[in-house]
């Protein structure tokens, strides 16, 4: 039966048979392959069975369908066609086990069922993983291996140093026993704000009893601090720097 | 030993078989004089995870009372050393990961068996957390729920990676495949987050047969609804049944509650001369 494997760079992303039924495929969640993607359409196109040939159409979407690098409508498909969907593949390609049974209209086999119970990668599998990450780790950025540890320079307010550097997992900033950088001023709350060094070695300030903003824009969730961006909470205002 | 006593601390806990499996794989242990809080799922054939989630639990419990004993983790000028409590709860997972293995290998039937760890260590308005797997620590904080240990699954190392968005993991097969464990490995890597615990927090570890069953949203308004953590405890574990009980489920509430209710039983206390 044939099979659509949907791939991103080089990591695969999901695979799934095409059956009786039509696949469809976009980036609304009902889809049969779900893409979720920005450039890609809610429902953007289908792979459906039709007399013993697979065809794939495209529902008018705004950023196309191309087949093997060709803007297409309706077209047929064979195995080894790679269709490209925004920045995604889907390559397409005949499962060897079941030997073709459904090109000739046999009975499709059952998808593979949802691992349900919690299990473990295996070593040599969570090594070949890492490898594959690896390799694609190229283009996202690798964690930090050294601790970098951050600088905070008080710009204004009152705070007892004009300076911190955060060498603790939690940094409190606020007036209680505990805070590292201290707010001397009467109305500070115990713990105005709070930053964490999480595993990959990277800050991230999330607020306590005030909302800190950073370069303006206020933290709702826990956000990642890099260099030259300005904190601001409870009347202080501080800058991150990088000393070596 | 842990004699800090500036926290109102409320707790409740519950673990349920839910309503599918036929054991409880799932374990859980609190020490409040210590401040430590542990939970645990294991996985593994012929109910072995119970006894892994079981070992883990007592062993993380043992090592940090002896060392508790040992040396307390308070300094002459009264500042506690966070660095060490990390360390003795790595440690301790640590010593744990070597137990089970080793019972893995001299009972045929156990081979195999893992477990998932979230351990709490509190002192002060800090919370040490250390944890492997998808096991999961919650803070509620002015009706926003956040999520505080990354799991160590498959598909979050993908989503991580930028491999996968958030949705595609949500809906991946292999949700369930977990990248680190107590038990799978001679080393474990243990995480390690030092978080804030401040007045009027709650706090939760599950396993994730709560976060199965019920969003995010579901688990914050049963925190903030509830003044008792034992009552939020016990309403959690039964909506996550009403909701299909597919798993084991466990859960631990932890409140630090406002200091003026506390002043008060404290000043009460002292009147009547205890």
């Amino acid at each position: 039966m044939p099979r659509l494997t949907l791939k991103f760079e080089n990591a695969v992303l999901n695979e799934v048979p095409v059956g009786p039924k039509e696949v469809s495929i976009g980036r609304s969640p009902d889809n049969g392959l779900v893409i979720d993607n920005p450039a890609v359409s809610h429902y953007h196109a289908r792979v459906f069975n039709e007399e013993g040939r697979l065809m794939l159409e495209d529902f008018g979407s705004l950023n196309g369908t191309f087949v093997n690098g060709q803007r297409v409508k309706m077209v047929s498909l064979k195995p080894g066609d790679s269709v490209a969907i925004g920045k995604h593949t889907i390559l397409v390609s005949d499962s060897r086990e079941t030997a073709d049974p459904f090109w000739k209209g046999g009975a499709p086999k059952p998808a593979a069922p949802k691992i349900n119970e919690t299990v473990m990668l295996d070593t040599k599998e969570r090594r070949e993983f890492m490898q594959k990450v690896a390799a694609v780790g190229e283009s996202s950025q690798p964690a930090p291996a050294r601790v970098k540890l951050i600088t905070l320079v008080v710009r204004k307010g009152r705070t007892d140093k004009s300076e911190y550097t955060l060498t603790d997992k939690l940094t409190v900033i606020g007036k209680s026993q505990m805070a590292t950088v201290k707010l001397t001023s009467w109305f500070a709350p115990k713990a105005a704000a709070q930053i964490n060094r999480r595993e990959d070695n990277c800050y991230y300030i999330g607020a306590a009893d005030r909302t800190p903003s950073v370069n303006g824009a206020p933290v709702v969730h826990p956000r990642k601090l890099s260099a030259g961006d300005v904190i601001n909470v409870a009347g202080v205002e501080m800058e991150v720097v990088y000393r070596d | 030993m842990n004699k800090d006593v500036s926290m109102e601390i409320q707790l409740g806990a519950q673990s349920d078989r839910g309503r599918a499996r036929e054991d409880n794989e799932d374990c859980f242990r609190a020490v409040p004089e210590l401040g430590l809080f542990v939970l645990s799922d294991g996985m593994g054939g012929q109910a072995s995870g119970e006894i892994a989630s079981r070992m883990v639990c007592d062993t993380v419990v043992e090592r940090c009372l002896d060392a508790a004993e040992i040396s307390a983790c308070v300094s002459d000028n009264g500042a506690v050393d966070v660095s060490e409590l990390g360390n003795r709860l790595a440690d301790a997972i640590r010593v744990a990961n070597s137990a089970v293995r080793r019972a893995a290998e001299e009972n045929p039937a156990q081979s195999g068996m893992g477990a998932t760890v979230v351990a709490i260590m509190l002192t002060d308005e800090r919370a040490t957390i250390a944890h492997v797997g998808d096991s999961r620590a919650y803070r509620l904080r002015n009706g926003q729920l956040e999520q505080l240990t990354r799991d160590h699954s498959f598909v979050e190392e993908q989503v991580n990676q930028g491999l996968m968005s958030q949705q595609e993991a949500a809906q991946s097969n292999l949700q369930n495949v977990l990248m680190r464990a107590v038990g799978a490995d001679a080393d474990v890597q243990v995480e390690v987050n030092e978080d804030l615990f401040a007045e009027g927090d709650t706090l939760l570890l599950c396993s994730d047969g709560l976060t199965k069953e019920l969003s995010d949203s579901q688990i914050a308004a049963v925190l903030g609804g509830s003044e008792d953590s034992q009552e939020a405890a016990q309403q959690l574990v039964d909506m996550a049944n009403a909701a299909g009980g597919n798993d084991n489920i466990t859960v631990i509430v932890l409140r630090n509650t406002p200091k003026f209710a506390g002043a008060l039983q404290r000043i009460g206390r002292w009147f009547r001369g205890s």
